[in-house]
């Protein structure tokens, strides 16, 4: 079989799916991308066995056939060449690739497509059509918060809740949660899920790049995602979602509301001075003013900073690890963010304040540390 | 090597200051009957250790770390007695205070020792004048006899005291640090434990006068690397600087049985009450740990140690599985059981980051009130009904910057 084939065209969606390679695959031919094509267009998988991102590319050819070819050495090939025409030509017997360029010929060894691990079928699958901008927004704002536990895989994915009130993301590392809401897209039935991370940042960079819908397939076992020329198939997480809705207080009396960018900025400095294990940081609201401390007692470091905040409730004191609080801040986009609390010992809301988009809703919780009288 | 040629570089001042016999002089003042009598403190029990004797039992052959069983045998007319850790440390402050409020540097190296650093005090004061006053004050104020030893490094002046003592002075001036320790026998070297000094003595080493002449590499071939520190030692090198506070790396207790036991619970029992409170102590200071390490040491002194890390945790419901997992892991050996123990390592500063799904809230108030009886009426007024069990384990704040009380072990 034979095809020519633009340099940088191919260079870029064999980059789009190269995210998927593993460095220490279980099975060898997994190191290669599968070539399958089919007239004009060459279609490229990749794959880890839990997620295959498949793409295709519009080529000069006229027949048909399949073949794995060693990822690495490829991708280092390509990445060389100016953009240029490349024809590849491949023999079914002997699986060998040659690639001839305007500089000359190279020869590779391909493996045969039959190794390659076929897709699994989407049996029973319902569907949702996503607008891309959603998607992206949804994994931008939750997957954060997900953890890296391996003693509790469901928490290191986003949960999806899809109903036809609306779409729902949650994520969490059992420290931080994020629950993000979107009544402006819905689903048909109801379903849950939850999509490991790995995919999700696949797609997070992939999705910037596109405008058009994403067609979202599913079932019990797999997801499927389709936009443009691209595919992606993850393995989903099995196993049962904490109940997130049962630890969000609802009674929190003591409501801050203060400027975002000022309080990311004062926690960003003072977190400079805390300890570098925890990170911890500790609030103090009392009236009108809002006071962030941090002290790295190993180092004799600490650092104090005021800042008004528009307060109702009883004073407090409460301690929560920094990185939490920067992280959940960068994440938010209003100018304003209100923080609820009751209790040095119970979780803290951080909410958008103000004008919000229509249909969005989004509630990020953090759990604090223990501190002494 | 630059700083083994010579010594002179240094600039340093340093006292040495030691509370004689401690725990028995502090005993003296509560109770003058104990004056010219021989006094063992330590442990009663069979198992129990001389922590501290008077002058009069040491001319028996008694000895601190000694059996106490061994000392009584030595010395039967002697007054044993518990000891008391609560006036050890209130007297040990009170000694704290008045070199604080003397000297910018000093370093409490355990409960009775310090280390002062002088230097450059000399243009103002005079050293000596002022180390010689800290001692009379601290004798008028609190009536306890203490000597010093002065001189140009930390382990000069330790010896020098140990050379003063009982209730005296001694300045070992710039120069006369070999001179000075060239007759004493190596054993004085704060480095040199009984084993140690048994392979000197095969060497045919006793006096450091032979140390001193020895080549260094020839110590570093014999010893290691230990052997050049010895050799500098003996040389009166050594630079170590006077360090205010020791931030304490880990916090541990342990636990020797009067009677070696095989009984599985009882031994449970007792690790659960350790973890405890050292699970308390950890919040107490605000400190969180990341490895657990449990020590069981059977009857033939075969010791055993295992260890596990775990997220940075100061969690009862944390600790005390993980315990009890490691234990069980462990005690793999039917024999009895003479020692057991539970140490807290890697801890960083900071609460406990309280976890979402695990800790209820009732949990978390429940620590915090238990810490609050515990501050207010003392360690165990409140502990676990499978830890109680377990009376008398060691237990002290262990973040308040002084060192542990008891067990004043000067063979280290």
């Amino acid at each position: 079989m034979k095809f020519i084939v633009t340099s940088t065209d191919l260079l870029k969606h064999l980059q789009t799916v190269s995210g998927v390679l593993a460095s220490n695959n279980t099975l060898p031919i997994l190191d290669n991308f599968l070539f399958e094509l089919n007239k004009d267009s060459l279609k490229i998988s990749a794959s880890d066995l839990e997620t295959t991102m498949i793409t295709n590319v519009s080529v000069k050819a006229e027949e048909q056939g399949a073949i794995a070819v060693p990822a690495k050495l490829l991708l280092d090939y390509l990445k060389t060449l100016p953009e240029q025409p490349l024809t590849f030509t491949i023999d079914e017997k002997t699986l060998g690739v040659e690639i001839s360029s305007s500089y000359g010929k190279s020869k590779l060894a391909g493996f045969s497509a039959d190794e390659f691990p076929k897709n699994p079928e989407m049996e029973d699958a319902s569907q949702v059509t996503v607008s891309a901008d959603i998607l992206s927004e949804a994994i931008q704002k939750t997957i954060f918060a997900t953890g890296n536990d391996d003693l509790r895989p469901v928490m290191s994915g986003i949960f999806c809740e899809f109903s036809s009130d609306g779409l729902r993301f949650v994520a969490t590392d059992a420290h931080k949660l994020v629950r993000y809401t979107r009544k402006d897209a819905k689903a048909d039935s109801t379903a849950s899920f939850i999509v490991p991370k790995k995919p999700l940042n696949l797609l997070k960079g992939v999705l910037g790049s596109t405008t058009s819908d994403i067609e979202m397939e599913f079932n019990g076992t797999n997801v499927k995602l389709s936009f443009d020329e691209h595919v992606l198939i993850a393995r989903l997480i099995d196993g049962k979602y904490p109940n997130y809705e049962a630890v969000i207080p609802k009674d929190n009396p003591n409501r801050m509301l203060v400027n975002r960018t000022s309080l990311l900025g004062s926690i960003r400095r003072v977190s400079i001075f805390s300890n570098k294990t925890t990170h911890q940081v500790r609030l103090k609201i009392s009236g009108s003013e809002l006071s962030i401390s941090a002290e790295d007692l190993d180092y004799s470091n600490e650092a104090n900073e005021r800042l008004s905040c528009s307060y109702d409730g009883e004073d407090i004191e409460i301690g929560f690890n920094s990185r939490f609080l920067i992280d959940m801040l960068n994440n938010l986009d209003q100018d304003d963010v209100e923080l609820h609390l009751s209790a040095p010992n119970r979780a803290g809301i951080l909410v958008p304040a103000g004008d919000t988009d229509e249909g969005v809703d989004i509630l990020m919780l953090v759990m604090p540390v223990m501190l002494n009288g | 090597m630059k700083e083994e040629a010579n010594n002179s570089g240094s600039e340093q001042v340093i006292t040495h200051l030691d509370l004689d016999t401690f725990f028995v002089s502090v005993e003296r003042l509560m109770d003058s009957r104990l004056n010219g009598r021989p006094v063992l403190i330590g442990g009663t029990s069979d198992r129990g250790v001389v922590a501290s004797c008077s002058y009069e039992a040491r001319s028996f052959g008694v000895h601190s770390a000694m059996p106490m069983r061994m000392a009584r045998e030595l010395c039967p007319e002697a007054v044993v007695i518990r000891g008391n850790t609560g006036n050890y440390t209130k007297y040990s402050t009170m000694v704290t205070e008045i070199i604080r409020e003397r000297v910018p540097l000093f370093e409490k190296s355990s409960i009775d020792e310090f280390y002062v650093d002088l230097t450059g005090m000399e243009k103002f004061f005079g050293a000596r004048l002022l180390a010689a006053e800290i001692r009379k004050t601290i004798i008028n104020e609190t009536g306890l006899p203490i000597s010093f030893g002065l001189s140009t490094s930390k382990t000069v002046s330790k010896i020098a005291t140990g050379e003063a003592k009982p209730n005296n002075e001694l300045y070992i001036d710039r120069g006369n640090e070999k001179p000075f320790l060239a007759p004493l026998s190596v054993r004085k070297i704060p480095m040199v434990g009984a084993k140690t000094y048994q392979t000197l003595c095969n060497l045919g080493v006793k006096q450091i006068k032979t140390v001193q002449e020895m080549p260094v590499e020839m110590m570093e071939r014999v010893m290691g690397l230990n052997g050049r520190v010895i050799w500098k030692k003996a040389n009166g090198i050594d630079r170590s600087p006077v360090v205010p506070y020791n931030e304490r790396k880990s916090i541990s207790t342990e636990r020797t049985f009067d009677k070696d036991t095989t009984d599985v619970n009882k031994l449970r029992s007792i690790l659960v009450a350790m973890a405890e409170n050292l699970a308390f102590q950890l919040r107490r200071g605000e400190k969180l740990t990341a490895c657990i390490t449990i020590k069981v040491r059977y009857s033939d002194f075969d010791t055993r140690t295992m260890q596990a890390r775990i997220p940075y945790t100061a969690a009862d419901h944390k600790i005390i599985p993980k315990v009890k997992e490691l234990f069980d892991k462990i005690y793999s050996r039917r024999l009895l059981v003479r020692l057991i123990g539970v140490r807290f390592s890697h801890l960083v500063s900071g609460g406990y980051q309280i976890h979402l799904f695990d800790d209820t809230e009732e949990m978390i108030s429940l620590y915090q009130a238990m810490d609050k009886m515990r501050d207010r009426y003392g360690d165990r007024a409140v502990i676990r009904a499978s830890g109680m069990g377990a009376k008398s384990l060691g237990r002290f704040n262990p973040f308040n910057g002084e060192p542990p009380p008891l067990l004043a072990n000067r063979h280290q």
